[in-house]
C-alpha cells in the first residue's frame, strides 16, 4: 500500500493552465521522498495534490488518479484524508488554529474535531509531541513561539492523527538557521518514530541530501528526473532545471574543474 | 440593575479595573446631559432663566435616566470584559454546543487581532520606506489608505485560504461532535444566581414595557 | 559591440549625482521596545559609501531593528545614528527614504498596485519624479530585476519568487545611494538567487552602499565582502569572510547556532587556512597551501 500518483493533471479552479501536467508517483511508507524544482515548476500544486486538499478542499479540475492506500482523493472528505495523510504548509503562523491557549491543546484541536474519547487523545497528543520531542512546549503560548518551534507544534498537530503519509511543503522556508535545524533534526527521527512515508519539498538541497532516499525534480508541471538522492543531486542537469545542487556537488565540481581533488568528507 | 453590578464587581475584586470604562463613557455623559438638560422638548419647568436657553427639571430628570442607562451597559461590557477569559468562554460555548464554527470565529478573531497589528505596522513601514508620507497634510494621508489598507486585506484574504486548508488538513470539517476537554465547576449558586438574574431583566423589561403601554392614551 | 546591459547600467550609474554611495553609521546604539523589550546594545558600525555588507543572526538577534534605524523606521533610545555624515535626529521616514532604500522580506506586506509599472513608479513617484522621467526609470528598474516582460501584469499573477524581485525593483527604482535588502534570497530558488547576487553586484560597481541580511551562510560568503555577525543584540564579529569564518571564530558562531559554509569547513579541515568561498578554497587546494590551523 503506498500513495499513487497515476498520470495526473491538475487546473485550480478558474485557470486555464495546467498546474500539474502529467506526473507519476509513487510514495511509500517508511521513506522520504524530496522534491525539488524552479519556484512555480508545480511543487506546491503538488503537495496539495498528493495529500488530497486538490479537488477535495479547493477545487479545481483534477485528471488521473491519486489514492492514499485504498482511498481514492477524488471522491474523498477531508478528514477522511486527514488521516491518511498530513500536510504541513510554510508559514507556521497561519497552521496554527489560534484557538488555543497552550500546545497541548493545539495539539488536541483535530482529534477532537473527530470526536475522539479524550483518553485516547492525551495518549495521541502526548506520543505526537514525544515524536518531535517538544514535550517541554506542552504548557506554553502557541502565538509565542519561534517559528521553528511553532513549525513543530504544526506538524505535531498533524501528526496526531497518525497519518501513514507526510507532505511538507517548504517547511524551513520561513526559519532561521536554528529553526531550519530544529525541523532537519526533527524530520530526520521522524520515519524511524512513525514509519510515515514523507515527501519533502525544499530548496535547501543541502538539507535534504541528509534527509531524503530519493529525489524527484519538477519541471513545468512534470517529473523531470527522479531516482536515488546522491545520483539526483550530483546529476549536471539540475542547475539547468532551475535547482541549485548542494554545497558539496559544488565544490566537487569546482574542484574537479580546477584538476584537483577535494578532500575527504567533513 | 447598578447595584447588581456593583455587588458582583465588589465580589470579583476589581472595582479599581472598572475606572477606565467610565472615564471613556464621560464624554457621552456628558453631552447627554447638556443636550437633554437645555433641549428637552417640549418641557417647561425652568430652573433657571439664561437668557435664549433655559435647563429643565424634566429635561435633566431625561439626562440622568439616560445617563445612568449608559452607565449601566458599559459596566455590564467591563464586567463581562474583565472577568470572563476568552478561552473559557469559548470553551463554556462549546460545552454547551455552539456549532464549532461559530467557536473558531468567536476564538480566533480574538486572538488575530494581535497578528492584524503586527502586519498593518510591517506593511506601513514598507510603504514609509518607499517614501509614503504619514506625517504631513491629512489630504496626502487620505492617498496612503490604499497602499496601506490594500496589503492588509489582501493578507487577510490569503490567510483565510491557508488558515482554511490548515483546519481542514486537521478535520475541521468532520460532521460529528467535538469532544470537550474542559469542565467548569458550576456550583448551584452560580446557577440559581443565572436564572434569577434572567428572570429580573424579562421582568424588569415586562414592567417597563407595561409601565409604557399604561401611559398611552 | 555593445556593452552589455548591466555593464552600461552599472557604469551609468556610477556617474549619477545619486549612485554616489553614502556612508551608514551608528554609534553606541541601543534600543528598546516600548514594551521593555531590549533588542540593540552598544552598536558600533561604520559602514563607509560603496562597502557591501551581510548582517546575519539568529531571529531576534537584532538584524531587522538595527536596519530600521537607518532610514528612520526606528529612533534610538540610546547612542546616535548617522546617514551621509548627518545625524539623523528628527528627520523624517520620508526624507531618508531619498537616500537610504529598505527592501524589506516579504513582498506581500507592499504590493498593492494593480499592475507591476504601477507597483515599481510608487517610490519614485513619492519623491518627487513624473512623466518620462518616471516611466525611464520604471522601465530601467524592471530590466534590471528581469521582468520587462510582466511590466503590464497584475503583481499577483507572478510567483512569489518574481514578486520579490518586483519589490526589490520598485527600491531600485528611487535610486538610492544607500539599499538594505532584508532576506533577499528566502524563498528563492536557483535563478532568483542569481538574479539578486547579479543586482548587488552591479550596486557594487556603482559605488553605491549595501546591506543584506541573510540566514544563508554560503549566498553571504560568496557575495559579500564584510560580515557582521549579531546576537541578542549585539555586534559579535565584523569582518571579511575570510576573516568572519576561520576557524578562531567558530566557536562564537556555534554559540549563535550558526554554520560557516562548507568550503570553509572542509578548508579548514584539510589544513588549508580559511577558504569561505568555493573560489578560495580551489585556489588553496591548487596552491597546494598547508597552513596549521587557526
Amino acid at each position: 500500500m503506498s500513495l499513487v500518483l497515476r498520470e495526473v493533471r491538475y487546473r485550480y479552479a478558474g485557470s486555464a493552465r495546467a498546474a500539474l501536467d502529467g506526473i507519476d508517483l509513487i510514495l511509500e511508507p517508511g521513506t522520504v521522498l524530496g522534491v525539488v524544482g524552479a519556484n512555480e515548476a508545480g511543487k506546491s500544486t503538488l503537495c496539495l495534490v498528493a495529500a488530497g486538499l486538490a479537488p477535495a478542499t479547493i477545487g479545481g479540475r483534477l485528471e488521473g488518479t491519486v489514492t492514499i492506500d485504498d482511498l481514492a482523493t477524488s471522491s474523498a472528505r477531508p478528514h477522511d484524508l486527514a488521516q491518511r495523510c498530513g500536510i504541513l504548509f510554510q508559514n507556521p503562523a497561519t497552521q496554527l488554529s489560534g484557538t488555543a491557549a497552550t500546545v497541548w491543546e493545539e495539539v488536541a484541536f483535530a482529534p477532537r474535531n473527530l470526536g475522539l474519547p479524550l483518553d485516547e487523545i492525551v495518549d495521541r497528543v502526548e506520543s505526537a509531541l514525544a515524536a518531535l520531542r517538544i514535550e517541554h512546549l506542552a504548557e506554553r503560548d502557541p502565538q509565542r513561539l519561534s517559528g521553528g518551534q511553532a513549525q513543530l507544534v504544526a506538524l505535531a498537530g498533524v501528526l496526531v492523527l497518525r497519518p501513514r503519509y507526510l507532505v511538507l511543503d517548504e517547511p524551513t522556508s520561513q526559519l532561521d538557521p536554528l529553526g531550519t535545524r530544529l525541523v532537519g533534526e526533527a524530520l530526520t527521527g521522524l520515519v524511524e518514530a512513525t514509519g510515515a512515508g514523507i515527501l519533502v519539498v525544499e530548496h535547501k538541497t543541502d538539507l535534504l541530501a541528509g534527509l531524503a532516499a530519493t529525489i524527484a525534480v519538477l519541471a513545468g508541471g512534470r517529473v523531470a528526473l527522479s531516482g536515488p538522492a546522491t545520483d539526483i543531486l550530483a546529476d549536471d542537469a539540475l542547475e539547468a532545471l532551475g535547482v541549485e545542487p548542494p554545497s558539496r556537488v559544488r565544490l566537487e565540481r569546482a574542484a574537479r574543474h580546477a584538476g584537483v581533488s577535494l578532500p575527504a568528507a567533513v | 440593575m447598578l447595584g447588581v453590578i456593583v455587588g458582583s464587581a465588589t465580589a470579583a475584586r476589581i472595582g479599581r479595573a472598572f475606572v477606565p470604562y467610565l472615564l471613556a463613557t464621560i464624554p457621552l455623559i456628558a453631552s447627554i446631559l447638556l443636550v437633554n438638560t437645555f433641549l428637552y422638548p417640549g418641557a417647561t419647568d425652568r430652573i433657571v432663566v439664561l437668557g435664549p436657553i433655559a435647563p429643565t427639571w424634566t429635561g435633566l430628570e431625561a439626562a440622568t435616566q439616560a445617563a445612568l442607562r449608559v452607565v449601566a451597559f458599559a459596566m455590564s461590557v467591563a464586567l463581562l470584559g474583565l472577568t470572563t477569559s476568552a478561552d473559557h468562554l469559548v470553551a463554556d460555548l462549546e460545552r454547551r454546543g455552539a456549532g464549532r464554527r461559530l467557536i473558531f470565529v468567536v476564538g480566533s478573531t480574538l486572538r488575530m487581532v494581535p497578528r492584524m497589528i503586527e502586519r498593518a505596522v510591517e506593511i506601513t513601514e514598507a510603504q514609509r520606506a518607499r517614501g509614503l508620507d504619514t506625517e504631513g497634510h491629512a489630504w496626502r494621508r487620505v492617498r496612503g489608505i490604499v497602499p496601506l489598507a490594500g496589503p492588509l486585506i489582501f493578507g487577510a484574504l490569503t490567510d483565510v485560504e491557508e488558515l482554511t486548508m490548515a483546519l481542514e488538513a486537521r478535520g475541521f470539517s468532520a460532521p460529528v461532535r467535538r469532544t470537550a476537554i474542559r469542565t467548569f465547576p458550576d456550583s448551584p449558586g452560580q446557577r440559581i444566581a443565572r436564572w434569577v438574574i434572567g428572570v429580573g431583566a424579562l421582568a424588569l423589561l415586562a414592567l417597563s414595557i407595561g409601565g409604557r403601554l399604561a401611559g398611552l392614551p | 559591440m555593445p556593452a552589455s546591459p548591466s555593464r552600461q547600467r552599472s557604469e551609468g550609474r556610477g556617474v549619477t549625482s545619486a549612485g554616489r554611495g553614502i556612508d551608514l553609521e551608528a554609534s553606541g546604539l541601543g534600543f528598546v521596545y516600548p514594551d521593555g523589550t531590549r533588542a540593540l546594545e552598544g552598536v558600533d558600525l561604520r559602514i563607509p559609501a560603496g562597502d557591501v555588507v551581510a548582517i546575519v543572526g539568529q531571529n531576534g538577534s537584532g538584524k531587522s531593528t538595527l536596519v530600521r534605524h537607518f532610514d528612520g523606521l526606528l529612533r534610538a533610545t540610546e547612542g546616535r545614528v548617522a546617514v551621509d555624515g548627518v545625524d539623523v535626529g528628527r528627520r523624517h521616514v520620508a526624507e531618508l527614504a531619498r537616500l537610504v532604500g529598505v527592501v524589506f522580506q516579504n513582498p506581500d506586506r507592499q504590493i498593492f498596485a494593480g499592475r507591476v509599472r504601477t507597483e515599481v513608479a510608487f517610490g519614485a513617484r513619492n519623491l518627487g519624479l513624473r512623466g518620462a522621467a518616471l516611466d525611464e526609470r520604471v522601465a530601467a528598474a524592471l530590466e534590471w530585476v528581469g521582468l520587462t516582460e510582466h511590466t503590464a501584469d497584475n503583481p499577483y499573477d507572478l510567483g512569489y519568487s518574481k514578486r520579490k524581485l518586483l519589490a526589490m525593483a520598485s527600491i531600485l527604482a528611487m535610486e538610492t545611494p544607500a539599499v538594505i535588502l532584508d532576506e533577499p534570497t528566502t524563498g528563492q530558488d536557483l535563478v532568483g538567487v542569481a538574479r539578486v547576487r547579479s543586482i548587488v553586484a552591479d550596486l557594487a560597481a556603482a559605488g553605491r552602499t549595501v546591506v543584506a541580511i541573510s540566514h544563508d551562510m554560503r549566498f553571504v560568503a560568496e557575495t559579500f565582502g564584510r560580515v557582521i555577525v549579531m546576537q541578542a543584540g549585539r555586534i559579535v564579529l565584523d569582518g571579511t569572510p575570510g576573516e568572519v569564518f576561520a576557524r578562531s571564530n567558530w566557536g562564537v558562531l556555534a554559540a549563535t547556532y550558526l554554520e560557516p559554509p562548507l568550503a570553509a569547513r572542509i578548508g579548514a579541515a584539510a589544513g588549508l587556512g580559511s577558504t569561505p568561498t568555493e573560489a578560495t578554497l580551489v585556489a588553496a587546494l591548487l596552491a597546494g597551501r598547508i597552513s596549521p590551523p587557526g
